[in-house]
């Protein structure tokens, strides 16, 4: 009896948690996806259309810009910051002189709201009087700035890297934190037999630090599938969709257009996309749990 | 878990005290001399602020339960806008102390996404903001909008509309629509570049061809615009199409009887092309937002500005009394003329909780007294004849007869067309200016836009 009694007390504990999180997440991914096999246009009774918008979606050319600019973000996202962010953390980690204060100023861009970065880039990119522009005129290497908002084939880059600008400081505390439980005593061993400080690093830091790389690693791919604000602020996925994102892209759609049945169904795909992340995070968590 | 729980607490705990100190003012009136208090919700960029206006009245406490009220939604959001709206609510409360009226403010943008969700909420607004024509209509044709033939009739507007208006408002013989009032586009010009370079307002094509070469030349930008949000490159549109093809054709594309890959659209392309190709546009016009564009007609850079009537509102005094404006230059002479002309109003959700309320409310936003109001305060344009025309300036006197000369007035781009092929063909206006080789590809793309959006309704 008493051992029922027991087991009982964490379901207890977790019977509000689990409520809100149906409330707030389960029921609305469901309405979604019902949604997303309807014709609702946000005022009138929804319609079931089947599978309709999803063959739309996939004949659709915006859909397929937003999908590679996600990728392209993507790419850039689990690459750049992550070994900028390692390298800050690496850099830092030894005790020189204002150390703190540097950690400070590369953690600063995260602690802006988004809005606030992509407000203040915008300005910086403007094309006559922006700060990238005067600087890159004075230098007289160029004779006139490009437009960083407005030429197709840069757009999406420009925003891509404020979006790196903010997330290295991220990444680079993450590691810090990962460098800083690294027993002191294997590295001394180390240097003990005969490694020197690359060796050292492949060898015994980067391994170690594993653990941290795949949250970074998992951290980048959701913010990279999510970003909206900077797009939507920045440029609203002008011009001509050229960086629009799938998440940009479904706002437009459902907001703008009232298509909430086809932004319904771009939410499902993007959610699809997502959970083979997570779920691929979860096998390899698990998987690290049970070895331990 | 203990976190977690420790949060919720605090949450809760915060919502708590925000109610109790919202609650604050209203107990203590009861108890006293009575105080009516009226809570007025603002919303501001991220914000809610609560403005309580406070007064003295003699009266039982029942009389205050029995107090009526009206909610209204309103999209003034600019700083002028809104402070002319607060100021009537009040005026409107003043003159009926028995009507509270629970007015909020939205941005015009978040306004526009937001009705859809307004009007299908179980407690709808009563009065809103809104869009004559086809916006307007959409709602009307899906039962969201109140017939309010009855008020047209005792304000008796059927006089004192004209008949233009009254059109706008009524479908199947029934007023659904309260206009209140609108604006017209034109070429806004520099007078002061203009004088310096002997150059006239043109009137024609060519005339408007050789004014910008004429400005080009001098190191002027002749036409200034900013593109990032898409529906000034629409203004092009509709002008040029209208111009090269008359109203009729414009008007019949908009609402999808005639297609995008009609030889006609491409001229309106080829024409388009000229300007850009000379290089007559402000460069990088996609990284500018409209009023960003305007940055250098105030500074002296830039000569003209393809711009709604609002564009006053930007400008600062002393170069405002340098701007004067011109009819969008004729191309083809044998055309009606067209104008674009929106028109704002008002109108009750056909669910309203309160409509008898409602109406006294929107038959007051319809009167003259406010018309004038706003007219005097704002500038605008009023829609009731009964608002005496030597109250207005120069300039107004001189958009009414820019309208009055016009065969045809259109409403704009995204308010004669549907919010989705506005949209598709807004991009494609975009993705022209940037490529202008791609402009085949661009219309067979909104042509097949334009089937399938059409053949939905």
């Amino acid at each position: 009896m008493p051992r029922t009694k027991r087991d009982i007390i964490p379901y207890l504990f977790l019977i509000v948690p689990v409520i809100i999180y149906i409330v707030w997440v389960i029921a609305p991914m469901i309405y979604t996806f019902y949604l997303s096999l309807t014709n609702w246009d946000g005022l009138t009774t929804p319609e079931f259309i089947g599978f309709k918008n999803y063959i739309k979606l996939f004949d659709d050319k915006v859909f397929y810009i937003s999908l590679t600019n996600n990728l392209k973000w993507l790419g850039a996202f689990i690459t750049v910051p992550v070994i900028l962010g390692l390298g800050l953390a690496m850099m830092l980690n030894t005790a020189i002189p204002g150390e703190k204060f540097f950690k400070m100023t590369f953690y600063m861009p995260m602690v802006l709201a988004m809005v606030v970065s992509g407000l203040i880039w915008g300005w910086m990119y403007h094309p006559k009087g922006g700060l990238v522009n005067t600087f890159l005129m004075s230098t007289g290497l160029v004779e006139k700035g490009p437009g960083w908002l407005s030429n197709r084939d840069i757009v999406l880059w420009s925003i891509i890297i404020v979006a790196i600008w903010r997330q290295v400081g991220y990444v680079m505390v993450l590691y810090l934190a990962g460098l800083k439980s690294i027993n002191p005593q294997l590295l001394e061993a180390a240097t003990v037999d005969g490694a020197n400080g690359w060796q050292s690093f492949w060898r015994i830091i980067l391994p170690l630090l594993t653990p941290v790389t795949v949250i970074v690693l998992v951290i980048s791919v959701i913010d990279s599938l999510r970003a909206f604000d900077l797009v939507s602020v920045m440029t609203r996925g002008g011009p001509a969709n050229a960086s629009s994102v799938l998440a940009n892209f479904m706002y437009i759609e459902s907001f703008n257009n009232y298509k909430m049945g086809y932004g319904a169904a771009i939410a499902v795909i993007l959610f699809m996309i997502s959970l083979g992340f997570i779920i691929l995070y979860l096998w390899r968590v698990m998987k690290d749990e049970l070895e331990y | 878990m203990t976190r977690k729980s420790f949060w919720i607490t605090l949450g809760l705990l915060t919502v708590l005290t925000m109610s109790l100190t919202a609650c604050k003012p209203e107990t203590v009136t009861v108890v006293e001399t009575v105080i009516e208090t009226v809570v007025v919700e603002k919303e501001g960029e991220s914000i809610v602020e609560t403005v309580v206006v406070e007064k003295e009245v003699e009266v039982e406490t029942e009389v205050l339960v029995e107090k009526q009220i009206v909610i209204y939604n309103s999209m003034h959001g600019d700083p002028d806008p809104r402070a002319a709206d607060e100021e009537i609510v009040k005026n409107f409360m003043e003159a009926n102390p028995d009507i509270e009226v629970i007015h909020s403010i939205v941005a015009h943008e978040d306004f526009k996404t937001a009705i859809r969700a307004y009007l299908t909420a179980s407690t709808p607004p009563d009065v809103l903001t809104w869009f004559a024509g086809n916006r307007a209509r959409f709602f009307i044709d899906n039962d969201q909008i109140m017939d309010i033939s009855d008020v047209w009739e005792s304000e008796g507007w059927n006089e004192s509309y004209p008949k233009g208006f009254q059109a706008l408002s009524t479908v199947d013989g029934k007023q659904y629509f309260l206009p209140t009032s609108w604006y017209w586009w034109a070429v806004y010009y520099r007078v002061s570049i203009f004088e310096e370079l002997g150059l006239e307002p043109p009137t024609t094509w060519e005339e408007f061809l050789a004014v910008n070469e004429t400005l080009k030349e001098n190191d002027y930008i002749p036409i200034a615009i900013g593109t990032k949000y898409r529906w000034t490159a629409a203004a092009w549109f509709d002008y040029l199409n209208m111009r090269i093809n008359g109203p009729e054709f414009h008007i019949n594309l908009m609402l999808g009887e005639e297609s995008y890959d009609d030889a006609r659209v491409a001229k309106v392309f080829e024409y388009w092309r000229v300007l850009l190709d000379n290089g007559y546009f402000l460069e990088d016009a996609a990284a500018y937002s409209w009023s960003e564009a305007l940055e250098p007609m105030i500074a002296g850079e830039a000569a003209m500005y393809l711009m709604g009537d609002f564009i006053r509102d930007s400008l600062p005094d002393e170069i405002e009394a340098d701007i004067d404006f011109f009819r969008f230059p004729i191309i083809d002479p044998s055309m009606p003329i067209g104008e674009d002309a929106p028109t704002d109003g008002y109108f009750l959700a056909a669910n309203a909780t309160n409509p008898d309320t409602a109406k006294l409310l929107l038959a007051y936003l319809g009167s003259v007294e406010v018309q004038t109001y706003n007219a005097e305060e704002l500038g605008r344009l009023p829609t009731n004849s009964g608002v005496d025309r030597s109250l207005f300036t120069e300039t107004q006197q001189k958009g009414m007869e820019l309208i009055d000369g016009a065969d045809f007035v259109a409403q704009f781009y995204d308010r004669d067309t549907t919010p989705e092929m506005a949209d598709e063909g807004m991009n494609a206006f975009i993705a022209f200016w940037d490529d202008p080789d791609s402009i085949d590809t661009l219309l067979a793309d909104l042509e097949a836009a334009r089937q399938e959006i059409f053949a939905e309704e």
